[in-house]
């Protein structure tokens, strides 16, 4: 165990190497911080936590942009990469799963990108299915998985109705009152989610977390 | 006057009899309520290249791989410092009837791109200073034939070369884009610096073309292309090439269909003449109304925001005519029906019965006038 000074001083540096997008910096500091008896938990939830947080707000108040949020998200992964390693007993507690897909036709990534980033940072377990994936598949992964979440995205007008086959066929399956649907994308409206039955449409990323981090957050620790 | 003349009025700074509106011809469903709204007035778009792209010492092949049940078609590029590949999805249709387009017309997409690690800068580099430009013009001054008065003939660049890097050989795919600009920034500031050089021929080819309008290729959303991402690596380019351009008289468009809200200032700056697709409010995020009072000096072709689309006629007339009403008296601008494949029958026509009736100057009169004839 190290002494809290020292503990106080690993941390810090993990969450620097956060806010300052340093690849190799995040790698060193976690393996001292590692070498230096700080518990591997710790690092992640005190140290690079909290350094993606501030991201956020960062990005939130429009300080940071889309390049920083998702280069902070691939410098806490190499962090991660070293911190793994040494988690023993099933690794960090997670606020929830959620499950995200752009849904069959639709190629775009990046708004799925951003929300993965963000839920990551905010300690829920992401199963990203990626991009262009077909209705029957997220049913089967939802089936699989048993999210508290499912986030839909979609980009073109072209493909925004497959969003609600998509909870038709998680209604069809018996599936769709064990999970929330969240949808998002540029051309998604409010009304459109409503008409499809989705829980929830996000106007942004930043927005649609908070949504999930509502859901999954008992009520009297919200 | 015809849709060419409206459109070109409204470029040149005279005021159109009608508020000039446009289908894009890649984007048009023909037949006859788009037959019906043209000769209503609804004029017709068209992109074409002006040019022949050729690279030397540079050996292409393709393979097929369908182990994954789909059809992913792997280019790979041989030069004589190493070899590179990219890999397609292809929709049903490529290559069977109209080129690279698929039956719903929608090209190839890159599921891997060229650049996947740092070895693969410099085989791009090799290939970008062994790339020869040709012009050509047949496909311009075709299109200009068959279209007439109907509308106009655009041509069309490529990519600046930054949205080359981050939207066709690098890719945004995880946020890859800005993982190598954080890990090699060189190897990317190279590459770019080499592509700027190589495309300066190409400005000139573009410039002397028959076309009126140039297209300087790019899709910039200021979420991906942040404020400092344009600044250093978008606005020098445009300069560039808009000096070419108008030392020829013809005038740069450029595709900004995202969210510029973060972005208008420095648009401003630049020297665009059309900002083309922008998208207002509630796909973008920037009302039009805004956009011309911020950039005084450059026309709008305004993208039509299919979310409104996919609402119907109804939401389609009440968002036109709150349009109308933003952006009396109706200057600088000319309405795209959109920048998507599809709009409904009856969403054509209601836009088209409004916009037909859209008489320029605008006045609350004429838009009250619409607001009772249109059911």
């Amino acid at each position: 165990m190290c002494g809290t000074l020292t503990e106080e001083k690993y941390l810090r540096a993990l969450k620097d190497s956060i806010v300052n997008m340093d690849f190799d910096g995040v790698i060193q500091a976690a393996q001292h911080a590692m070498d230096g008896g700080v518990a591997p938990l710790k690092a992640i939830t005190d140290g690079m936590a909290v350094g993606m947080s501030i991201v956020g707000e960062k990005f939130e108040k429009g300080e940071y942009f889309l390049s920083e949020l998702i280069v902070a998200g691939a410098v806490m992964k190499e962090g991660m990469s070293v911190i793994d390693p040494y988690v023993q007993g099933g690794g960090a507690a997670v606020r929830g799963k959620v499950i995200v897909a752009t849904v069959e036709g639709d190629n775009h990534d990046i708004g799925k990108s951003i929300v993965t980033t963000l839920l990551v940072a905010r300690g829920f377990e992401v199963v990203d299915l990626g991009i262009d994936v077909a209705s029957e598949t997220i049913v089967c992964a939802v089936e699989e998985h048993q999210p508290d979440i499912l986030g839909l995205s979609a980009l073109l007008t072209v493909t925004m109705p497959q969003m609600g086959e998509v909870i038709d066929a998680l209604q069809a399956a018996g599936l769709r009152d064990n999970v929330k649907v969240i949808v998002g994308g540029t051309p998604v409206t409010a009304e459109f989610a409503e008409r499809i039955g989705a829980d929830y449409c996000a106007v942004n990323a930043v927005e649609g977390v908070e949504k999930c981090v509502a859901w999954v957050t008992p009520e009297d620790e919200g | 006057m015809t849709p060419r003349e409206r459109i070109l009025a409204t470029l040149y700074g005279d005021r159109a009899d009608r508020l000039p509106f446009f289908h894009w011809w890649r984007h048009s469903q023909i037949g006859w309520a788009e037959r019906e709204c043209r000769n209503r007035g609804m004029g017709m778009c068209w992109l074409r290249p002006c040019h022949i792209m050729t690279m030397e010492n540079v050996d292409r092949t393709e393979a097929q791989d369908t182990s994954t049940g789909r059809v992913v078609q792997r280019r790979i590029y041989h030069t004589p410092v190493g070899s590179i590949y990219l890999d397609e999805k292809r929709e049903p249709g490529v290559e069977e009837w109209h080129g690279l387009r698929s039956w719903r017309d929608v090209s190839p997409w890159q599921i891997d791109r060229l650049i996947k690690k740092p070895e693969d800068y410099e085989v791009l580099k090799y290939m970008i200073e062994h790339t020869t430009y040709t012009p050509y013009y047949f496909p311009i001054e075709q299109a200009e034939e068959w279209l007439g008065g109907d509308g106009l003939v655009i041509a069309s660049l490529p990519h600046t070369p930054m949205q080359m890097l981050m939207i066709d050989w690098i890719g945004s795919e995880g946020g890859r884009f800005y993982i190598h600009h954080a890990k090699y920034r060189d190897e990317i500031e190279e590459l770019y610096e080499a592509l700027c050089k190589s495309r300066e021929p190409l400005y000139e080819i573009a410039a002397r073309s028959p076309a009126e309008v140039v297209m300087c290729g790019d899709n910039i959303d200021g979420l991906l292309v942040n404020p400092r991402l344009f600044e250093k690596y978008f606005m020098p380019v445009y300069e560039n090439c808009a000096e070419i351009l108008h030392e020829q008289g013809k005038l740069m468009a450029v595709h900004m269909d995202g969210r510029i809200n973060v972005l208008k200032d420095l648009v401003a700056k630049t020297p665009i003449d059309i900002i083309e697709a922008l998208h207002p409010p509630p796909m973008g995020d920037l009302p039009v109304s805004d956009a011309l009072s911020r950039w005084k000096q450059k026309v709008i072709w305004m993208g039509y925001p299919g979310s409104v689309y996919t609402l119907g006629p109804e939401a389609v007339k009440k968002h036109t005519l709150t349009l109308l009403r933003s952006i009396v008296p109706g200057d600088r601008l000319c309405v795209e029906m959109s920048t998507e494949n599809l709009v409904s029958n009856e969403n054509l026509l209601t836009l088209t019965s409004i916009l037909e009736n859209a008489a320029l100057p605008l006045t609350e009169t004429t838009i009250d006038h619409i607001e009772q004839s249109v059911t």
